[in-house]
């Protein structure tokens, strides 16, 4: 009884520090994305990472973009760029914009000239990989 | 022994399986021939986001305004701050007060802040990210706003990530609201001493990112302790929906080759100097709690 016991927390403890190493590792690939181009003005984070693990479930959250600003929004499962489809949704559900269509590109960016609220949404391209840590990340500038 | 060996073999097993499904993934998950298998749980289901406070002191500075160094929470009440709580949200009350002083190149108050970010993260157990390194980094670009808002930002995604993955979302969740609180206060207060429609605006455009504070600490809220403080911003949230606001949406166009999209959508508004002025009152009373 106390083996099984000992063996079901190893399990559980190796698995949380594989994922949170795996998560650490893909949020510094995807905050790459933030630095933009050379010579450009750089994105500054907005301070937080957001992670999910995804199998072939949709993670969701809501943000404030605030007017007057140029968001970038990056997305990554990890050093492949383009596994990861993300769609920006305004309050009333219209599509604002999805990577899908623009070949699951990993990150993108966001004039916006009112302040607006919006639901993003994220999941992984199941041609791809089915399951995985997924990491997004904001930055902005202005 | 060998009973020993039946656990291990099998716990080794799963661990270098979990470990070898590195961040690159692989081209095909083999899983993917039944799609209606369940591989594991979500690890997270509940994705919350604040604005950064950072962006508040951006549009105070554009809008050219003095600084106000008299509205900050003094650097000296650091040590007052006792429980796991205060320090959270005083942590997140001083980077948005550094945020501030740096945009406006006041070093001295910058480097008084920066003192108390990091004796506040180094009882939390956050110094990773508020480092010997990124002190030194810091005091080395003083006069360089973006550089300096850039490293500032970049230690407080460490310390949420480093919160997250140790299981410590409570703190992380106070450190973003009291964050949220401190540029809440910088904005009544000098909209108090100089009236500015801009930054009536801005209080205005926070009523979506209350309901996610509320939302975020009520989600972390261990045995209760915010409570109060959930409580406070409930009835902040009364006043908050008295204030109109009418979105119209307008579809938006896309810069292919630049990877970028307009949001061309429309938002008018409008708040009544009453409820403007609760706010402002009771915004004050929730930070003043906070910081005494």
């Amino acid at each position: 009884m106390k083996l099984k016991l000992i063996y079901s927390f190893c399990i559980v403890l190796l698995a949380s520090m594989a994922f949170s190493q795996d998560c650490e590792q893909i949020a510094r690939d995807c905050s790459k994305y933030l630095e933009g181009k050379a010579g450009e003005k750089k994105f500054i984070s907005d301070g937080q990472v957001y992670t999910a693990f995804l199998d072939r479930e949709k993670a969701e959250f809501k943000t404030t973009l605030y007017g007057g600003s140029t968001y970038r929004i990056a997305a990554s499962v990890g050093r492949k760029e383009n596994y990861v489809i993300f769609t920006v949704k305004d309050s009333e559900g219209n599509v604002l914009f999805t990577n899908r269509k623009y070949k699951n590109a990993p990150y993108w960016d966001f004039e916006v000239a009112n302040t607006i609220q919006v639901l993003l949404e994220t999941e992984l391209d199941t041609d791809f990989k089915v399951t995985g840590c997924a990491v997004m990340l904001i930055g902005f500038k202005q | 022994m060998r009973k020993i060996f039946n656990y291990l073999v099998p716990t080794l097993f799963a661990f270098g399986t979990l470990m070898s499904c590195d961040g690159d993934g692989k081209e095909m998950d083999p899983d993917i021939k039944d799609p209606n298998k369940t591989l594991m749980t979500k690890f997270d289901n509940k994705v919350f986001s604040i604005p950064s406070p950072v962006q508040t002191s951006m549009l105070i500075k554009q809008l050219n305004l003095p600084f106000y160094s008299d509205i900050l929470n003094d650097a000296g009440n650091v040590s007052g701050y006792s429980t796991k709580s205060a320090q959270a949200l005083n942590l997140g009350l001083y980077g948005t007060d550094l945020g501030y002083s740096a945009l406006y190149n006041e070093s001295s108050y910058s480097l008084k802040y920066l003192s108390a970010v990091q004796k506040l993260s180094k009882k939390l157990g956050l110094s990773g990210a508020f480092d010997k390194s990124f002190m030194k980094r810091v005091e080395d670009h003083l006069s360089n706003q973006d550089t300096l808002m850039m490293l500032v930002s970049d230690a407080f995604m460490q310390g949420d990530m480093f919160l997250k993955n140790a299981n410590r979302k409570s703190d992380a969740a106070l450190i973003l609201a009291g964050g949220w609180i401190e540029s809440m206060y910088i904005l009544s207060e000098i909209n108090i001493k100089k009236a500015t429609p801009r930054i009536v605006e801005r209080i205005g455009e926070q009523q979506w990112t209350l309901v996610s504070i509320i939302d975020l600490l009520s989600e972390y809220n261990t045995k209760g302790a915010n409570d109060e403080l959930i409580g406070d911003l409930h009835d902040l949230q009364f006043y908050f929906d008295k204030i109109e606001s009418k979105y119209t949406y307008v579809e938006p166009t896309t810069d292919v080759e630049n990877k970028t999209t307009m949001l061309n959508h429309k938002l008018e508004i409008k708040i009544d100097t009453d409820i403007l002025n609760q706010i402002s009152m009771k915004i004050r009373s929730i930070r003043e709690k906070i910081t005494n």
